[in-house]
């Protein structure tokens, strides 16, 4: 299906070359190691189908991982301004490493938006617009979600305690929790068990263990999730203990439906790639802006009730 | 105790890499229960002619002969089974293995059959004491100490026993003293001594002459490439074989060209 | 001339004081007092939260068997002189393999998991005819192939099911095998220790071992000896792969998932295990008992912190202070093995 696009891309930007009309973006995002990212590629892409179609190119920049990821966003910022795009479409998670690049890309001309972190730092960045959600309203919604459910003693994992943009899920998930009555405290654990599902596994479960007040996990990744249930499931809590997720997975959903998961916090991720890029093709090309701004594509919840129509969209990666 | 067949003989042999010639019309033989001692400084070709004589390269030119019959051989694992066995300065012998394991590296005994054949411990330390001690090492008594512990000196006279002990009949011994202080290289003189008594022919290779006037029986000089001088015990005294050794030169010569007054 | 060859009795020097034995039981035991101590420590932290029992137990043990499984080939390969680091990306190219075919693209188990064991031996087949036929350390070889399979991983798994993870619940009977538990314990943990006595046969009773010793201790007078040193190295680098896909096709089976991310902690995990455990960095001595152990150790590390009131963080900090302790130790026992006195002077 890419190489389709490609090729269609190709053909019309060589028959419209020289067309006042071409935006060449570049969208700036993170580790590609986490799947996360997938989903918000899936919808640049298809704004991309546009972006070529009037002449102009879709570029993705990853990180290699999180470990040095402000430093890195900003070089590889940098290296798009350095391409000459047109516009760029980045996350800004570590705002004091970014927006002097952001600043230099601007000055030299090039439209910028933001998108899934960042949304605080629109006004001081000059970017167009923020499309993602707010991580603690998005864990603020979460854990009163969790708790109106029932939970009286919510566990939050964060697995790189440090980074802005989890510890303010976490954070969220506690105040929400606690404004409906309940409890809720964070876990963190070493960076070194990040993406490791069996030691986060075996982790979660001594914590439940230990304390079996615990009534709801909730964790900030889908493999987060695979693990946290193969801790409840070991311990054959699945009906004593809820659990709850940021981001869908097949597996996630999966668990939704058969009902030993209780709800997935969706920050479509689709949009934030789909519209990140597009607004920005379209404001370069036709100057257009969007009256809203930040635009939030989330939280939505995903739970019993609205399970049946995600399953299209993940079998596409779109969800 | 010698018969008059030579061993192994080579005839003639050159040996070129390229447009580098390094060995040129070697002749050489050495007969059963006879040292040969091949004495040459560093940069004469030594390493060469070892390794040609191992089996590792093949001769540009000329022949080897095996008890008179020309072979060639396809390589190292040729030789050996021929029963040329070569024990180096260091190395044969493995620090943080055991003596037996040492011993029987590569072709252990084993007991039981197919994919669960055992490594056969007892017999291996029987076989390995015994015939080291055979050898004349008595401190050695049980076959899992690591050879480690034994002394520089020891560890040659294990890969000598080994080698022995499966079957070769050609022993080339490259530099065995050179890292030995003085005992423990009488220690591995009266091996070599040992081997030739037991009908081996021994290539002993060094640059130090009263180690070689100790035990051989025949002499060689190696002087860049070329056999320079070849004659018996007995030919030649010590101070002209120690000058042949330094390329020529005589004592005289060399302390006149460093400065020193007669 | 006397044909027999006499030593004085009174200049008879003093052998090393240790045997095979006894060297193979230093390091082993190091590693074991090393755990016991760990244990001992966590136990008492960590007593209010149920660390003794079998629950406790079998936390670690889950997370360690994981671990154990990789770590032992690769502490063969370690020992006949060479390093895998790809193990990071076999894992995860493993698991992807086998949730993809069997998953959405619904293989039979059977077919999926002789695929993906045939996927895995052809890397470390690969990685061992580039070590073997090339100059390149295997460091550097693996490093490259760790890369180059991780990128493929995300990449076809991108093309076949859109998404770099993939969901798959096995059947009753290979969940019974491969991921249930059983008192607590999950099914990796019997794995581990068959696969630990099977290859404990074949390093230290079969002839097999003895060549990885010897090619790890000096790998030409191995190949004058006539070990087939290339063929033995390349035949550990797919022992290691497979064993690696194996672990990965166990965590699949257990959590029903798989991801594509290339799995780092494994490489540092699996070589902390083995130099703790008292394999010899340059090769040609370990024992597989204290691999064992050394995994364990690692184990109740990692996860017995999360028993106490100590800050989890602090795991990381005490794993590097066990590994230079081991270091340090298990240096000297080799100066110790390979030291020899006389008790008299020299002339």
């Amino acid at each position: 299906m890419n190489f389709k696009k490609t090729i269609v891309g190709a053909v019309v930007a060589s028959i419209t070359a020289g067309s006042a009309m071409a935006a060449d973006i570049a969208l700036v995002i993170g580790s590609n190691q986490d799947a996360f990212w997938n989903v918000v590629k899936k919808g640049a892409e298809d704004a991309a189908v546009l972006v070529e179609a009037r002449g102009g190119s879709l570029t993705i920049l990853q990180t290699q991982g999180y470990e040095n990821y402000g430093p890195d966003l900003a070089v590889l910022i940098e290296q798009a301004t350095a391409q000459g795009v047109d516009g760029i479409a980045t996350v800004l998670p570590v705002p004091e490493a970014q927006l002097p690049a952001i600043k230099a890309a601007i000055d030299a001309g090039i439209k910028v938006t933001l998108l899934n972190g960042g949304s605080d730092s629109l006004k001081e960045s000059g970017a167009l617009n923020y499309f993602g959600s707010e991580e603690y309203t998005a864990g603020y919604e979460g854990g009163k979600y969790l708790a109106m459910a029932g939970a009286k003693n919510i566990l939050c994992h964060n697995q790189t305690p440090g980074t802005a943009n989890l510890d303010a899920r976490c954070q969220g998930v506690v105040d929400g929790a606690t404004e409906v009555g309940a409890n809720a405290r964070e876990l963190p654990l070493p960076a070194n068990l990040d993406q490791d599902v069996a030691g986060t596994s075996a982790a979660i479960e001594a914590e439940l263990n230990g304390d079996p007040s615990i009534d709801a996990v909730i964790t900030l990744a889908t493999w987060a999730a695979d693990a946290a249930y193969g801790a409840i499931d070991s311990l054959g809590k699945t009906d004593t203990v809820k659990l709850g997720t940021f981001d869908l997975s097949p597996s996630t959903l999966d668990r939704i439906k058969a009902g030993t998961q209780t709800m997935a916090i969706d920050q479509t991720p689709y949009y934030q790639g789909f519209l990140s890029v597009s607004t920005l093709a379209a404001n370069i090309d036709f100057g257009t802006k969007i009256a809203t701004a930040p635009v939030l594509t989330g939280p939505a919840i995903v739970d019993a009730a609205n399970i049946d129509a995600t399953f299209a969209g993940v079998e596409a990666g779109t969800r | 105790m010698s018969n008059t067949k030579n061993v192994l003989e080579l005839r003639n042999v050159d040996k070129s890499f390229g447009p580098i010639d390094v060995l040129h019309k070697i002749n050489l033989s050495v007969r059963a229960g006879e040292v040969l001692c091949l004495l040459g400084d560093n940069g004469a070709g030594k390493s060469t002619l070892i390794k040609t004589m191992a089996g590792v390269h093949a001769p540009t030119r000329g022949e080897i002969l095996m008890d008179g019959k020309p072979i060639s051989f396809r390589g190292p694992k040729a030789a050996q089974e021929a029963g040329i066995a070569c024990v180096h300065q260091f190395g044969g012998t493995f620090p943080l293995m055991s003596i037996s394991r040492s011993f029987f590296a590569g072709v252990e005994p084993t007991i039981g059959w197919g994919p669960f054949k055992v490594f056969d411990r007892k017999k291996a330390n029987d076989i390995a004491v015994h015939e080291v001690r055979n050898f004349g090492i008595t401190r050695i008594e049980d076959g899992d100490r690591l050879v480690g512990g034994l002394s520089g000196g020891e560890r040659q006279s294990l890969a000598i026993a080994r080698a022995v002990y499966f079957g070769a009949r050609v022993l080339i011994l490259d530099e065995p003293t050179a890292a030995l202080g003085v005992k423990q290289s009488a220690h591995v003189l009266r091996i070599v001594n040992e081997a030739k008594r037991r009908g081996l022919a021994v290539i002993f290779i060094t640059h130090q002459v009263m180690h070689a006037l100790a035990v051989g029986d025949h002499f060689a000089v190696l002087i860049r490439g070329s056999i320079a001088a070849d004659f018996k015990k007995g030919d030649k005294t010590r101070e002209e074989i120690a000058d042949l050794m330094a390329g020529g030169e005589s004592m005289a010569d060399l302390e006149e060209k460093v400065g020193i007054e007669a | 001339m006397s044909d027999t060859i006499q030593i004085a009795k009174s200049s008879k020097p003093k052998a090393s004081r240790l045997s095979v034995g006894e060297l193979m039981r230093s390091p082993a035991m190091g590693a074991f007092v090393g755990m016991v101590l760990v244990f001992c420590i966590f136990a008492a932290f960590g007593f209010h939260k149920n660390f003794l029992s079998v629950f406790g137990i079998a936390n670690w043990m889950n997370f360690a068997s994981m671990i154990g499984i990789v770590a032992i080939p690769v502490g063969f390969l370690m020992i006949a002189g060479e390093l895998d680091i790809s193990v990071g990306a076999i894992m995860p190219a493993s698991a992807m393999t086998l949730g993809i075919l069997c998953g959405p693209y619904e293989l039979p188990l059977g077919l999926g998991m002789l695929i993906t064991f045939a996927m895995a031996a052809g890397i470390g087949w690969i990685n061992g005819i580039l070590v073997t036929r090339t100059q390149v350390p295997s460091f550097i070889v693996t490093l490259a192939t760790l890369f180059a399979v991780g990128g493929l991983t995300l990449t076809l798994s991108v093309i076949f099911v859109n998404r770099p993870q993939v969901a798959y619940e096995a059947p009753e009977l290979a969940k019974a095998l491969l991921g249930d538990r059983y008192f607590g314990f999950r099914a990796s943990v019997f794995w581990w220790i068959l696969l630990s006595a099977v290859l404990y046969f074949i390093l230290h009773k079969s002839p097999w071992g003895n060549w990885i010793f010897a090619v790890g201790g000096d790998s030409e007078s191995a190949r004058n000896a006539g070990i087939p040193v290339n063929r033995l190295k390349t035949a550990l680098f797919v022992l290691s792969a497979v064993c690696t896909a194996f672990a990965g096709m166990l965590q699949v089976a257990a959590f029903n998932s798989a991801q594509s991310a290339t799995n780092f902690p494994l490489i540092f995990n699996t070589i902390i295990a083995c130099v703790v455990g008292g394999v010899v960095l340059t090769g040609g001595f370990g024992t597989l008992i204290g691999i064992f152990f050394g995994t364990m150790t690692l184990g109740i590390v990692q996860q017995g912190i999360g028993y106490t009131d100590i800050d989890r963080n602090l795991s990381q900090l005490i794993i590097g202070v066990m590994l230079l302790a081991a270091v340090l130790m298990n240096g000297t026992f080799q100066k110790l093995a390979t030291s020899w006195s006389t008790s008299k002077k020299e002339d």
